[in-house]
């Protein structure tokens, strides 16, 4: 008997949930013509998708190199942003690192892909082709890292903060949604910027935004974790 | 709100790492930071248990690891160990799917403010299930609990942790651990714990020339390059010299447990000795508790050795100039 098949249906349904989700916020924050978090949210929605892809093998499409390309361009806006967030405030680790890492770990697993078969009600893996595999150090301590993050998340008295804390202006300068001097509408070119608004406030709930970097930190560590 | 001061603010809660404009000079609670430490390895323990192979029957599966600890302890051990395993060959996915999922359960539990009593307790009931049924209460009853090779069982030192971290407590004691248990308590649990870890280095088949070699010369296998060949200069330092390593560490030992008696000068040095000696053992003896060879279902005693030893750190400007006087001003107010 090998490994419940499951159990990465229920990983690849939660990746896809946090893709989804981040589509969501990325559609209403581009709606609103405010680019603030959009970037995580971009990042967040392709991780999802790839991540199910690697769970669920059925459900991934794209060419590899492509994913590679996308990922690639996400860790160097990241660490550009991570750069300029140390120049402005000095030493300190950016929130933006923690992305940086996460699309550096995406990019691993595209060159070290591990095989998921299924068959008879389970799921077995097998090695990268031609036998190279992640370092299994790295692997350790990226998921280590991803697993640190997903608990300092959660502890946070800044609820998210950690996802895209300026996603919501009134939350942004508050602290609580809904709330300060720009919890009316915001940023919309018509009169549809009220409904936006309105609609934000419901979607981008600060706790919901913490769970999902913790669901795609969980989701990541425990895919390098099979890697080693 | 200035435009600038705004900008701030938002910044700040962009990248929360950062220490915010607002709660500058706020000293960081270390007690809930070293909490929620644990509770990313308590996580990391679940992640672990997630592995294919712990669904899996049959000797290479989490069930005969489970029945391959009974053999060798006295009989009346090897007989609940067996009725352990028997339960997880019976059912591996359910079992197995509960183990995690209690894991799981004390991660976020202690990450929840309301929680964390509650999933520290539950910490210290699992930590100690695990550590008989799981662990063969450390090796103990077999003889060959040596620290070097994570005697007497990692998974205590999670209890004890669970322990010296529960809630509360006066936030001025001179080091993290004392903040619950009283300085007097945690310096008990101090002492105990590095005698018994100096008297387990001495006792039984750990002590024997060579023990040491053997312990290290079995894992290389499915171990990276690197960490393989750190395991074989290890394995060559130590041959023949198991005796005289079973000494020197109970001696560190020894000179640790004292350590936190001495002036905070002094006690800081013992306690960065013991981090650096556990962490070389980590590495090079316990290779990290065999997670990268891909079979383990925890960081061995390593890891939560290195938190249990941050817990005794002096802290500055606390209680007076040694933690020695600070028992005696905390037995003074009658804690």
């Amino acid at each position: 008997m090998g490994p419940p098949t499951w159990l990465y249906y229920l990983f690849g349904g939660l990746m896809l949930a946090v893709a989804a989700y981040c589509l969501v916020l990325l559609v209403l924050s581009v709606a609103a013509r405010r680019p603030a978090g959009r970037d995580v949210d971009i990042s967040h929605t392709l991780m999802g998708t790839a991540m199910a892809g690697m769970f669920v093998p059925a459900w991934a499409f794209g060419p590899p190199g492509l994913w590679e390309l996308a990922f690639g361009v996400l860790l160097v806006w990241f660490v550009v942003r991570s750069i300029q967030s140390v120049q402005r405030f000095g030493l300190h680790v950016p929130h933006a690192s923690v992305h940086a890492v996460m699309s550096f770990a995406m990019i691993l697993m595209y060159w070290f892909p591990m095989g998921l078969t299924s068959g008879s009600g389970s799921m077995s893996m097998s090695g990268a082709p031609g036998g190279v595999h992640l370092d299994s150090g790295l692997g350790l301590l990226l998921a280590l890292v991803f697993l640190g993050s997903a608990i300092f998340t959660l502890a946070s008295p800044n609820k998210g903060a950690s996802h895209h804390g300026t996603h919501l202006p009134a939350y942004a300068m508050s602290g609580a949604p809904g709330s300060g001097p720009s919890s009316g509408p915001h940023g919309g070119p018509d009169g549809s910027a009220g409904e936006i608004g309105e609609i934000e406030a419901h979607v981008a709930i600060p706790w919901l935004e913490d769970l999902s970097h913790v669901v795609m930190c969980i989701g990541m560590a425990f895919m390098l974790i099979l890697m080693i | 709100m200035a435009i600038a001061d705004v900008e701030v603010e938002r910044e700040a809660r962009a990248y929360p790492l950062r220490p915010s404009p607002r709660s500058t000079g706020q000293p960081r609670d270390l007690q809930r930071t070293f909490q929620l430490l644990l509770a990313t390895v308590w996580l990391l323990d679940a992640v672990l248990q997630l592995q294919p192979f712990m669904f899996t029957r049959g000797s290479s599966g989490f069930s005969g690891m489970l029945h391959g600890l009974a053999t060798g302890n006295p009989g009346w051990v090897a007989r609940t160990i067996d009725w352990n395993g028997s339960i997880v060959a019976h059912q591996p996915v359910l079992t197995n799917t509960a183990f995690a999922s209690i894991q799981f359960l004390i991660a976020f539990g202690i990450v929840w403010k309301r929680s964390t009593r509650y999933a520290l307790g539950l910490s210290v009931v699992w930590a100690l299930g695990v550590w008989w049924f799981g662990e063969a209460a450390g090796q103990v009853f077999q003889g060959g609990a040596t620290p070097f090779g994570g005697g007497p069982g990692g998974v205590l030192f999670y209890a004890v942790l669970a322990v010296l971290l529960w809630p509360g407590g006066r936030s001025d004691e001179p080091f993290v651990a004392a903040r619950t248990v009283g300085v007097r308590a945690a310096q008990v649990i101090w002492v105990v714990v590095w005698g018994l870890l100096a008297v387990l280095a001495l006792v039984g088949s750990g002590r024997s020339p060579q023990a040491l070699h053997d312990l290290v010369a079995n894992l290389d296998n499915g171990q990276p390059g690197w960490l393989a060949h750190i395991d074989r200069i290890s394995a060559s330092t130590f041959l023949h010299h198991g005796t005289t390593m079973a000494i020197l560490l109970a001696v560190v030992c020894v000179v640790v447990a004292v350590g936190v008696f001495l002036p905070p000068a002094v006690t800081q040095v013992t306690l960065v000795v013991a981090m650096v000696v556990f962490a070389a053992i980590w590495v090079a003896v316990q290779n990290f508790g065999g997670i990268l060879a891909g079979g383990a279902t925890d960081p061995n005693s390593g890891l939560p050795v290195l938190l249990f030893t941050l817990v005794y750190w002096p802290l500055a400007g606390r209680h007076g100039s040694s933690t020695a006087e600070a028992a005696v001003a905390t037995g003074a107010v009658g804690d």
